[in-house]
């Protein structure tokens, strides 16, 4: 039964061995292009750098530095957008999740089940009408932009933070009312803190959507002015249209290097936060 | 430091769910009353507390203790009556503002703080002065024995060593007035004990008025100045642990307080030449002189009552024709004391032995099976109202 069993795990090892293998092949693929001339790459995409086609880092430079708008600027308006994005919706979320929680209304209930509605309305749905009223309300900027996101991320960020915010006890709350804390000190000094598993589980996906996104901002945002690095691979062409994928692939290793590194330094807090607000929720 | 007044407190929740309900469907849960209002969790609920007078609201689960102490806390609106500490209506002020502290039964510490840092929250909140601060703590820290322990997190320590955190938590307050939900249900029974001990002590050195929620019968007696036993959101009897125990106002009490219950018997009270008697199986008993004068004063006539008798109050003998008999079911060693089950009239019967008694010459053998023949004074039996319940002397 023993010898079975492990049987049965060498064999479902091997197959998410080879599912993996499956998955970074694309990632593999743009790493290896990254580092070849753009005739080599249309050619041979799939054959690894040689003497010939290995250009070193002169892909990454021309990447920073070709096309009409310079890498820097839109990596820029990339982190400015994910920071205040992730961070308005970890603050409103936690906030609306602990007050639905805790609160008895009809009111919040109903804006709870409308959170989770938006979360199965797909964003091709909305993207039209969205263009016009964002442009109408001014949030076609980076520092407006935010506000979009907020909208758009709300229904899982409070689902999660919902979840969680259930298996806190209530009793601790009460403790910091009787030692002295109004509503809103309760939930800096003691309710979010607490949060904190969910806090970073909520951060990194939605960084991650937020960091890779291209379409709401190429929908939203005033192109002649902010472009993000997902817009700028698209718009990576020489005074001709010419198309160097060499330096497109190096711009996409670039952008997609922090996503990853924060992925591996913090995905254990992704998994306990998801699991906290499922199995307790 | 403060005398609590509770005059006619009330607490209605509103009837959200039974609206939807059938109508005439009897609630199961518990025997609350539910009018139109709502049920009615806490009724007319009057106590007067004396300054650093120890408070144990003791019942069974769903009676209202934990709501009555909810609403001295302010975490509950009081729905009717007045709550005053040291004179002041407290029914409106928020919890922060009635200069309280309490202990929950779960601890309910910061997690994410350490145990300086718990204690030291309540005063940072109040921004007292940094040098208060730490003497208070290292004077709660010591009076408690959790120095070493001050720069731990909460998940660090034991159960008892948490609630221990709690208490610390509450008192570096010195509060007008200490509430405590249960706070030693969720430890062992050896750590209970302990923990009891610990707070009987604290007890002398704090000055706080204490009022102390509890299921727990034998914590009661042995902390409280006073025991309120409650019963379906109505106060019971109100008085010290000796008074409740020695004149039960009514049944519930009498079964309620006391390890292991009080045995209830169906008997005859008589009055033959201006005495009272009760007889039992045939066999009478005649009252003390205290029994007969209070019955007396109540003008209590002869009729069918609820005879009580504590175990401990039971004697076993040898056979002779003013005995009760049984047949012993099951034999508990319980060390100094045995408890025997015993069947008579088919009732079960429960009698404390002391051990010492059964050794001996003229030791009676308890072993499953064996016929015994027991009795009891008439000083120390309970006569209650068949009908109401009510205590007959009271």
């Amino acid at each position: 039964m023993k010898k079975r069993s492990s049987t049965a795990s060498k064999v479902v090892t091997c197959i998410f061995v080879v599912l993996c293998i499956f998955w970074l092949i694309p990632i593999f693929e743009v790493l290896i292009n990254s580092f070849k001339s753009n005739t080599f790459v249309n050619t041979e995409a799939f054959a690894l750098p040689n003497s010939e086609s290995f250009v070193g880092w002169a892909n990454y430079i021309k990447g920073m530095t070709f096309g009409n708008y310079p890498f820097l600027k839109a990596a820029g308006f990339s982190l400015l957008i994910t920071l205040a994005s992730v961070a308005l919706i970890l603050l409103c979320c936690s906030m609306s999740a602990w007050y639905i929680n805790r609160s008895n209304s009809r009111f919040a209930k109903f804006f709870y089940y409308l959170c989770l509605f938006s979360m199965i309305v797909p964003f091709q749905m909305v993207m039209f009408t969205l263009t016009f009223t964002a442009d109408s309300l001014k949030l076609n900027t980076p520092f407006t932009i935010p506000i979009v996101y907020l909208g758009f991320g709300a229904g899982l960020a409070i689902f999660m933070f919902s979840g969680f915010v259930k298996s806190l006890p209530l009793e601790i709350e009460e403790a910091a009312a009787i030692d002295g804390c109004g509503p809103i000190r309760t939930f800096f000094l003691v309710v979010l803190p607490m949060l904190k598993p969910t806090l970073i589980s909520v951060g990194i996906l939605e960084t991650m959507w937020v960091w890779n996104d291209y379409l709401l901002p190429y929908l939203v945002l005033d192109r002649t002015k902010y472009m993000t690095i997902p817009i700028l691979v698209q718009y990576l062409k020489g005074s001709y249209g010419t198309v160097d994928l060499g330096a497109t692939m190096a711009v996409i290793m670039m952008s997609i290097i922090p996503i990853i590194v924060l992925y591996l330094f913090c995905q254990k807090h992704i998994i306990k936060g998801v699991a906290a607000g499922a199995v307790k929720g | 430091m403060a005398d609590v007044s509770l005059k006619h407190i009330k607490k209605v929740y509103p009837n959200t769910e039974s609206k939807k309900k059938k109508k005439g469907e009897p609630e199961k849960k518990t025997n609350l009353q539910i009018t139109e209002e709502g049920v009615l969790a806490v009724q007319d609920f009057n106590l007067e507390i004396s300054d650093r007078e120890f408070i144990v609201l003791v019942g069974p689960s769903g009676c209202g203790k934990s709501t009555t102490l909810r609403m001295v806390a302010g975490l509950e609106d009081i729905s009717g009556g007045e709550l005053r500490i040291d004179g002041k209506l407290m029914n409106d002020v928020e919890p922060k503002d009635r200069d309280i502290a309490m202990v929950f039964q779960n601890y309910a510490l910061y997690p994410h703080m350490t145990v300086r840092e718990n204690m030291e929250f309540p005063l940072k909140l109040r921004k007292m002065p940094k040098e208060e601060i730490d003497r208070r703590v290292k004077q709660a820290a010591e009076t408690l024995g959790i120095t070493e322990y001050l720069d731990r997190k909460p998940k660090a320590l034991s159960g008892g060593q948490r609630q221990r955190v709690a208490i610390g938590r509450a008192i570096v307050r010195e509060p007008k007035v200490l509430l405590m939900d249960e706070p030693l249900s969720n430890l062992d029974a050896k750590l209970r004990n302990q923990m009891r001990a610990e707070i009987l002590k604290l007890r002398q050195r704090i000055n706080s008025t204490f009022l102390y929620v509890t299921h727990d019968q034998t914590e009661a007696m042995t902390l409280g100045d006073r025991i309120v036993i409650m019963r379906d959101g109505v106060i019971q009897q109100i008085g010290t642990p000796q008074e409740v125990f020695d004149h039960p106002a009514n049944l519930f009490v009498a079964g309620f307080i006391g390890v292991p219950q009080m045995n209830f018997f169906d008997a005859e009270l008589t009055k033959q030449d201006g005495k009272y008697s009760v007889v039992l199986d045939g066999v009478s008993v005649a009252l003390s002189d205290e029994k007969q004068a209070n019955l007396e004063k109540n003008n209590v006539q002869p009729q069918a009552i609820t005879l009580g008798v504590r175990p401990e109050h039971i004697a076993l003998l040898g056979d002779g024709s003013q005995m009760l008999h049984g047949t012993v079911d099951v034999s508990e060693m319980m060390g100094s004391a045995v408890h025997l089950h015993v069947t008579s009239q088919g009732k079960d019967v429960i009698i404390i032995v002391q051990t010492m008694d059964l050794r001996g010459p003229n030791h009676i053998s308890l072993t499953t099976g064996q016929k015994i023949a027991f009795t009891f004074g008439g000083n120390v039996v309970h006569l209650f109202d068949r009908e109401s319940g009510k205590n007959l002397e009271a």
